[in-house]
């Protein structure tokens, strides 16, 4: 971890008192499952699905500038090919490409990817409205296609999963691959490669006349983004233990997605983690209060925060805490959002 | 020969609901024309003008067709306070701010209707009385036909207040350039104001027509909102001849391919025929490109 030092996650690095910091609350997610309830457990784990959600779709929207609203589409293909590949009978498929859930994961994670890569040259012919709007169309067909499927997608009915594995777990794969995520995103955006796409968000035109290949960094960004997105869908298959064409790649998750970003802070690395923490808390306790409403309030919430708090939490976090006694805060600028547009 | 007449007829269908589309696209293709700014919750909006209509229909059995009126007036004076009160702040700060803005917002539309409205498809009937008229074998449906007529009239009505009043100019000048209207003397603010109002009120009014025809649900939102984009898309940004024709095409296409390849592939092909257009022509099949890229 001190090799990503001078970077985003310079606030969570730079002095030992974070680290530990950082180490203490993955200890204490961690043992969530063996200490809770499976209620609690399961709360967390969707806290830990909106983070990794978060984390990619903000790679891509947040720092590369591409403001995609086909997020669940890659969440649900990752979702469906582990179903397929652990309990490929139901699906009609042969019994011999089954594989075990573990070698299923990053195989979903790939066919995401690929996914993305595939499509990624023809829609980002797109810009702008017309990216946002392309892509909310192609997760729309991918959806509908598979609703039309019934054979290998389980139609409305949905998709049951056979598993042997304890769900404790999936739990834990999914806190590793939470850090491993951020880890590679910090790790994406300080490279060479997060540099282009952060040129090419700040103004492609300029990025272009200087030698930066937009596409090319559109479509590292989207690859990788896509291709967490399907690792993180594939987790909530293999937890839950069903997929449904309607549900899993429903729209509902990229309005989480959204919310979790916004909420949190876009284009900022810890902004994602802070969301995912606070809409679930959010939702966890609307629900309890505010009950049906809930998903009403927290539509309300993203345009407030658009309105009066665009830089999310952590930029609030931030402007508060600036010039505190920790000098790593100050030293960290935040990334623009696209208003320097 | 049966085969043939059920296309002649899936062909009429298609047409006549093709009309409202276009309204619903007029709206969309009139706010992104002239703001630049996509409404994402367009079709949220579509849905409210529904079930204004619905449920002035089913309290007091006001027909649709002047329910049409009403929901056009709710939504009218929503999409002015959209605009006055929130779009207003965010507009010159870049794209992504609309476009999330708008997407809660639907998020917002979609789970209200959902609370205050079940989820329980609803649709109202056109309330007065008519018959079907059949020229041939080929029977045009009373509701269709009258929505129809409805639908050219909006169109027509939306195309005369830009092109001869003094509004429409004002709104016309301030799409070829702001800042050039403003040193005119107009108050674009106000002209921002005004058009997202026209917009969601036609989204409004293409909604009350549809819930005669089907029923609608607090969740078609995102559906309609594809369709009235695919028509923008197809007959070009800003264009109003170009969105009536393009309204009409879906129509046709959406019909012939679920006569052809099942209900299911309804919405799969002209969201597929949506994206390609979108790929290949992004300023529309017969636009001028208006508010392009």
């Amino acid at each position: 971890m001190s090799g990503v030092t001078g970077n985003d996650l310079s606030a969570l690095t730079a002095t030992r008192r974070r680290l530990a910091a950082a180490v203490a609350l993955v200890f204490v997610l961690a043992v969530v499952p063996f200490v809770t309830t499976d209620y609690v457990t399961e709360i967390v784990f969707t806290g830990l699905v909106f983070a990794m959600l978060g984390i990619s779709w903000n790679l891509l929207a947040g720092y590369a500038g591409q403001v995609s609203l086909g997020h669940a589409a890659f969440f649900g293909i990752g979702a469906f090919v582990t179903a397929w590949l652990t309990t490929p009978g139901r699906a009609g498929f042969p019994e011999a490409i089954q594989l075990p859930m573990i070698a299923t994961l990053p195989i979903a994670a790939l066919a995401a990817g690929v996914v993305a890569l595939v499509v990624g040259p023809v829609i980002f012919r797109l810009s702008g409205h017309y990216f946002a709007i392309g892509t909310l169309a192609l997760a729309t067909i991918i959806q509908l296609l598979l609703l039309d499927q019934r054979g290998i997608s389980g139609g409305s009915t949905g998709y049951y999963i056979q598993s042997a594995l304890d769900a404790d777990l999936i739990y834990l794969i999914g806190l590793v691959s939470t850090v491993g995520m951020l880890i590679v995103a910090s790790r994406v955006v300080n490279s060479r490669i997060g540099l282009g796409m952060r040129a090419v968000d700040g103004d492609e035109d300029a990025a272009s006349t200087l030698g930066v290949h937009p596409l090319r960094y559109k479509l590292w960004a989207f690859g990788i983004s896509s291709a967490m997105a399907g690792l993180a869908g594939a987790l909530w298959a293999q937890f839950t233990l069903y997929v449904n064409p309607e549900s899993t790649l429903g729209v509902v998750w990229m309005i989480d997605t959204l919310v979790v970003v916004i909420l949190g802070g876009m284009g900022t690395m810890l902004g994602p983690l802070l969301g995912a923490a606070l809409f679930l808390t959010l939702d966890t306790g609307l629900r309890s209060v505010a009950g049906e409403f809930a998903t009403t309030v927290e539509g309300a919430l993203i345009i407030l925060f658009i309105l009066f708090a665009p830089a999310g939490v952590y930029g609030l976090l931030e402007s508060r805490t600036g010039g505190d006694d920790d000098p790593a805060a100050s030293e960290e600028s935040p990334e623009p959002t696209g208003q320097a547009k | 020969m049966v085969e043939v007449e059920l296309v002649a007829q899936t062909l009429i269908n298609g047409l006549l609901l093709g009309g409202i589309y276009a309204v619903a696209a007029l709206g969309l293709s009139l706010v992104f024309g002239i703001m630049d700014i996509v409404n994402l919750a367009h079709g949220h909006m579509l849905m409210i003008g529904g079930y204004v209509a619905i449920l002035l229909f089913s309290a007091l059995g006001v027909t649709p067709l002047i329910g049409m009126f009403v929901a056009m007036a709710v939504l009218f004076v929503f999409g002015m306070a959209l605009q006055r009160f929130v779009l207003d702040r965010i507009v010159d700060e870049g794209i992504e701010q609309p476009i999330i803005v708008l997407f809660g917002l639907a998020l917002v539309l979609q789970s209200l209707g959902r609370l205050v409205l079940g989820s329980d498809a609803q649709s109202s009937e056109i309330g007065i009385p008519g018959a079907a008229i059949e020229v041939g074998p080929i029977l045009f449906s009373f509701p269709r036909t009258v929505t129809f007529v409805f639908a050219l009239g909006l169109i027509l009505g939306t195309w005369v207040l830009l092109q001869y009043t003094a509004t429409g100019r004002a709104i016309r000048a301030t799409a070829q350039n702001r800042d050039a209207a403003r040193y005119m003397g107009i108050d674009t603010d106000r002209i921002y104001v005004l058009t997202l109002g026209i917009g969601t009120a036609l989204a409004g009014a293409a909604g009350a027509l549809l819930s005669m025809l089907f029923p609608i649900t607090p969740f078609v939102g995102w559906s309609y909102l594809l369709k009235a984009f695919a028509v923008v898309v197809l007959g070009g940004v800003g264009s109003i001849p170009g969105t009536l024709v393009g309204g009409l095409a879906l129509g046709v296409t959406e019909n012939i391919s679920g006569l052809y390849l099942g209900g299911g592939f309804r919405d799969i092909i002209s969201f597929s025929i949506f994206l390609i257009v979108l790929l290949i022509r992004p300023h529309g099949l017969f636009g001028s490109g208006g508010g392009g890229e």
